[in-house]
């Protein structure tokens, strides 16, 4: 289990990240790099590929600590664990799907898809309960 | 699935909480707290894809439920890095104009000045009817805890 104070050392850094750099000898693939300098080019993905690449690496490094803080919780908590229908749900409901309010139908498509697939996702729900609520219209 | 077209195209969305949505979450005796982790896991599993999604909180709606980030009792939360939404000076303006029309409290107030701000918002709350009288006919997602 990840450490309190190693979670609370990444946040404190996240959140102290200040204008200075520093340089790295970090290496990346070439085609990567390259691929980055282009899309920064023509597809104004970024300002600049160091822009792309902290941004990219910020989002990773929070999805991480977010995740090691649920991971705990859960490990202390364990009835605060979201089932798979809790899930897709929550899915459903924050980006307003048109199933987000029929929760039942929902719940019963997580248990038929977790039958066939026990590490479905949310979204896999969702879209078995969608095409569900087609083939029955 | 599970992904707005917006977010396909890299609009941001945000998840606010309400008071009651802070209580929910931080509190794993609240009756509502799987169903608040629920939201947050989520949200993480998405940013984990690069799924431009964060949670956030009015400041003021922290203030009412009395979330000091400095104390031990808040650490679950603190850790999951809700961000703070500051009640500067174009949110007081746009809070206390919304409060002047609809006499709501400061914290929906800041609530509301906060959905005008964003992109794509999500409020997990108690009060899904006040929710729909912040957002003053902006299209959001309410989910009643």
């Amino acid at each position: 289990m990840v450490d309190d104070q190693v979670i609370d050392r990444i946040n404190e850094l996240l959140d102290s990240a200040g204008p200075e750099t520093v340089n790295t000898s970090m290496r990346i693939p070439s085609a990567l790099r390259d691929a980055a300098a282009l899309a920064v080019s023509e597809l104004n993905v970024a300002p600049s590929t160091t822009v792309l690449t902290a941004k990219a690496l910020r989002a990773a490094l929070e999805a991480a600590v977010m995740q090691a803080v649920l991971d705990r919780h859960y490990e202390e908590y364990p009835e605060s664990r979201p089932t798979l229908a809790d899930l897709a749900i929550a899915a459903a409901e924050i980006d307003g799907h048109p199933l987000a309010d029929d929760p039942e139908l929902i719940s019963r498509s997580a248990a038929e898809v977790q039958q066939r697939h026990p590490d479905a996702s949310p979204e896999d729900v969702l879209l078995w309960a969608e095409a569900r609520t087609s083939a029955a219209a | 699935m599970g992904r707005g077209p917006d977010e396909r195209r890299g609009v941001s969305r945000v998840i606010l909480l309400d008071n009651e949505a802070v209580r929910a979450l931080a509190d794993p005796a609240h009756p509502k707290h799987r169903r608040a982790v629920s939201h947050t896991q989520v949200a993480v599993s998405r940013k984990a894809r690069a799924v431009p999604v964060n949670i956030a909180v009015p400041t003021a709606v922290r203030v009412a439920v009395g979330w000091d980030r400095t104390l031990p009792s808040w650490a679950f939360i603190n850790r999951l890095r809700v961000a703070d939404i500051p009640l500067d000076p174009s949110h007081a303006n746009a809070a206390a104009s919304l409060r002047n029309r609809t006499r709501v409290s400061v914290a929906d107030a800041h609530l509301g000045a906060a959905i005008r701000a964003a992109d794509q918002v999500t409020v997990l709350t108690s009060d899904p009817r006040d929710m729909l009288v912040l957002a003053e006919g902006k299209r959001i997602e309410v989910v009643a805890l």
